[in-house]
Formats: structure tokens, sequence, C-alpha cells
């Protein structure tokens, strides 16, 4: 790589600083990891460590404990959000590590196991809770979408350049009504906090390099999964539907590094 | 030198959790309480951040920096970030900022202060008095710069410049620079 030149070094710091200070707009969000892909990785760090490190300096936690209620309901979140989690495909624990999680976290594993059970006994016993609803009205939403427009467009899911094995699925999309659904059935369950799935819509009036935004969403089981679609543009000729793996929140522009689905308008 | 716990949180130790709030959690509430809105918003705040650091604790690697450095970088990465969603939705506010006290921080004692902690408090005592007050109200008491440059008279221009020289002056001062850049940088 380069050097990078100045005014490039200094607005990667103006940046850089914005962000650990006042947190940046999507624009700026957008420039920044612009810059990330290009710039030294380790410049990345330099002012942030230098912030925390004044943070810590200026900390006072003698005074200001933290509150008791509060230290209480963190004690059992932690026991709830250290339950083991499904993983994407690259993400896959190995051999050793899977031995790892099965002798040390033995004792959140059973607990986690308990609470699971607790949570299916009174699962059991109650009405349909409001993700199956949330997910049957989903269904029902793309089946009226399907049976009323006229310009509905319906294209398979194919494997992406770093495919999910097992994956399927299809879309569809109304020009007309600018709505449309996504179905999945064994694309991998994600880790909302860790990664999250982005859909882009390729326009044939917008730039291949800034595809429209399809929304962010999650995959919460590897049955069948109907997501709608909500793209941030208007949408007038879409020819190409793109799904990508993302940080939490998605972004601005992917460097779609990992791109498990595309679904092709013929 | 304290001995890091999250590796043991890590692993799945449930007394590390314990240890973990008693170690931490004065630190990241006192952020928590300085970045927030309001008392409600730092409480939750305060969740998420432990949440973050559980699901990070893997991440943590002593030989490129100190454990306390690194909950502080996942707290305040967490807080601005829900500053920054906060200030997509802003609610009305009327404020003179001349009425308005920001007290100077009192730095912690040096005993209670990891290494990196001790040398940012010296670094500090190095810059001129106006590089520090912008210092003080952004990263203190978590001003955004529009607020600073009506809080100082100082034009925002100014006060970007201010802010730009005072951590480059730091972070050449805490030499984390040529220190980082030896080690590989920080794991996050």
């Amino acid at each position: 790589m380069s050097i990078p030149g100045k005014p490039d070094a200094d607005r990667w710091e103006e940046l850089q600083i914005t962000r650990l200070l006042f947190g940046l707009s999507l624009e700026e969000q957008a420039e920044y990891d612009e810059f990330a892909q290009k710039m030294p990785a380790e410049t990345s760090e330099f002012f942030e460590q230098v912030v925390a490190s004044i943070d810590v300096a200026w900390s006072d936690p003698k005074s200001m404990p933290l509150p008791e209620h509060l230290r209480e309901t963190i004690r059992l979140r932690a026991l709830k959000e250290l339950t083991p989690q499904a993983s994407l495909p690259g993400d896959k624990p190995t051999v050793a590590s899977v031995v790892t999680v099965r002798s040390s976290r033995l004792p959140w594993v059973i607990t986690a196991a308990c609470m699971a059970l607790t949570v299916l006994t009174i699962a059991s016993t109650r009405p349909i809770g409001p993700v199956e609803e949330v997910s049957r009205d989903a269904a029902q939403l793309r089946a009226e979408l399907i049976s009323a427009a006229k310009d509905l467009v319906r294209v398979k899911w194919s494997d992406g350049p770093t495919p999910i094995s097992g994956a399927e699925g299809d879309v569809v999309w109304s020009p007309s009504q600018q709505q449309g659904y996504m179905r999945f059935r064994g694309l991998a369950v994600n880790v909302p906090t860790v990664q999250q799935y982005q859909l882009w819509i390729f326009d044939k009036n917008q730039s291949d390099k800034t595809p429209i935004d399809g929304g962010v969403f999650d995959i919460i089981s590897d049955q069948e999964v109907i997501i709608p679609i909500q793209a941030k543009l208007r949408v007038q000729e879409a020819y190409l539907f793109a799904i990508t793996i993302e940080k939490p929140g998605g972004v601005v522009v992917s460097s779609r590094e990992r791109l498990p689905l595309v679904a092709t308008v013929n | 030198m304290q001995v890091p716990i999250l590796p043991r949180v890590a692993r799945g130790e449930t007394n590390a959790i314990d240890e973990c709030l008693d170690r931490y959690g004065g630190l990241i509430w006192s952020l928590a309480c300085r970045l927030s809105p309001s008392t409600s918003d730092a409480e939750d705040a305060v969740q998420e951040i432990f949440v973050d650091l559980w699901r990070n604790a893997d991440r943590f690697r002593e030989d490129l920096g100190s454990e306390v450095t690194f909950v502080s970088i996942l707290a305040r990465r967490r807080l601005i970030d829900r500053q920054r969603k906060l200030r997509r939705n802003p609610e009305p506010q009327s404020i003179d900022e001349t009425d308005v006290e920001y007290p100077t921080p009192i730095p912690s004692r040096q005993i209670e202060l990891a290494e990196d902690g001790v040398r940012a408090t010296a670094c500090l005592e190095k810059l001129r008095q106006n590089e520090r007050e912008v210092l003080e109200l952004s990263i203190y008491h978590g001003l955004a710069q529009s607020r600073i440059a009506e809080r100082t008279g100082v034009p925002l221009g100014t006060v970007k410049t201010l802010i730009r020289r005072a951590l480059t002056q730091l972070r050449t001062c805490m030499q984390v620079g040529s220190r980082l850049h030896a080690e590989g940088g920080v794991q996050l």
C-alpha cells in the first residue's frame, strides 16, 4: 500500500476523532469505512487508546459505585446472554474449541439448558407467541402481494461468491407497490450482536457501486423465514438482489467480502 | 498490576462475573452517567456495555494493552453510539451554555490507575489550558462540538483544531503509536 497523502491522513485523523468523541453521521461513517479499508489498520486504534486512557484517568469509580439493583440486573442478564449461540458459516468452532466449550462452559451450559427448559415449559402452556404471529403475518402479506401485484418480479436465490451450503429461497418484489419479501430456508442463524444480514438491491438506474440498501435482518430459524424488504430508496428497475453479512446494524457501503446469496432478475 | 478477569469470563467462570462487576462497575457507571442524558439512559447503557463485555471478553489481549483500557474502549464505543442515535431524534431543548457549570475532572489517585491511566494523567498536565479545556468538555462532559464552541466562545473550526492538536500531542506523549505499531495493534 502506498503512503497516504497528507490531505487523506488529515481527514482520516479528523474522522477518527469525530467518531470517538461525537459519533459520525451516516455520510461520515461511509467515508470512515472507505478510509478504514485503505489506511494501515493500526492507525485506527491510536486515538481510541489515548481517549480510553483519559477516560480511565478521569473516572471516579470509588465515589460512583454501580447501583445495587443495576448490578443484580446485569448479573442475571450475564447468565442469560452468555448462553452458547449459533454461528454463521466461517465462524464454525474447531474441534479444539468445541472441546473447550464443553468443558469450561459447563456451568453456564447447564444454567442455559435449565433456562431454556423453563422457557419451553412456559411456552408450551401459553398461546402462540408474538414471534410466530409476526412470521405468519409476513407469510400472509407475501401471499397477498403475489396474488395482487401484476408486475411482480420473482427470482430464486443462488449461490454468491461466498455461498452458504443448503441455503435456498426466493425474492418477490413489486415495482409499482415498492414492496417485496425475501424467503429463506437453510440460511444460517446469526447472532445479531456479532453480525447481521443485509440486502442490497441493484437498480438499472443506479451505479452498481451504490446499490440500494434493502434493510438489515436476522435469521432466527433454519426453517422457512420470510423477511419484508425495506428499501431505503425508490427502486425503479431491480436487476439483482444480493445478501451480504455485515457488522451489527449493517453498513452504508458494503465491502462485499461475505456475499452468500444473489438473485438475478432475467 | 491486577490479574485480568476477562480471560476467565471468556472461559465461562461464573464467579468472574462478580469480580468483573466489582472491578469495572464503578468505571463504567461513572462513564455512562457522564455521557448519558439521563439516569435511566445511563442504566440502559451500562447493561448494554456489560453485555458487550461478556461477548467480547475473548478478544482481550493482555500483551497489547491493559484490561481497564480495553473495557473503557468498549464502553465509550457503546456510549457514543447511543449518543449518535439520540441525536437523530433530538428533543427540543433550550440550554444557555453560560449558565451551565462544567467542573474540572479530578484525576483518579495514581495508586488506583493502570499504567495507561498514569501516563495519560502525566501527559494531560503538559497541554495548554485551552487544549485541556476542550478535551474536558468533549471527553469528560460529552458536549457536542457546537456546544463547546458556544461555551468557550471559540469558533467551531478552532475547537476542532484544538481537540485534534491536543489528542495528537497526547498520542505522541503516551507513545501509544510506536508501542501499538511494534506490537501489531489493538485487537478489538
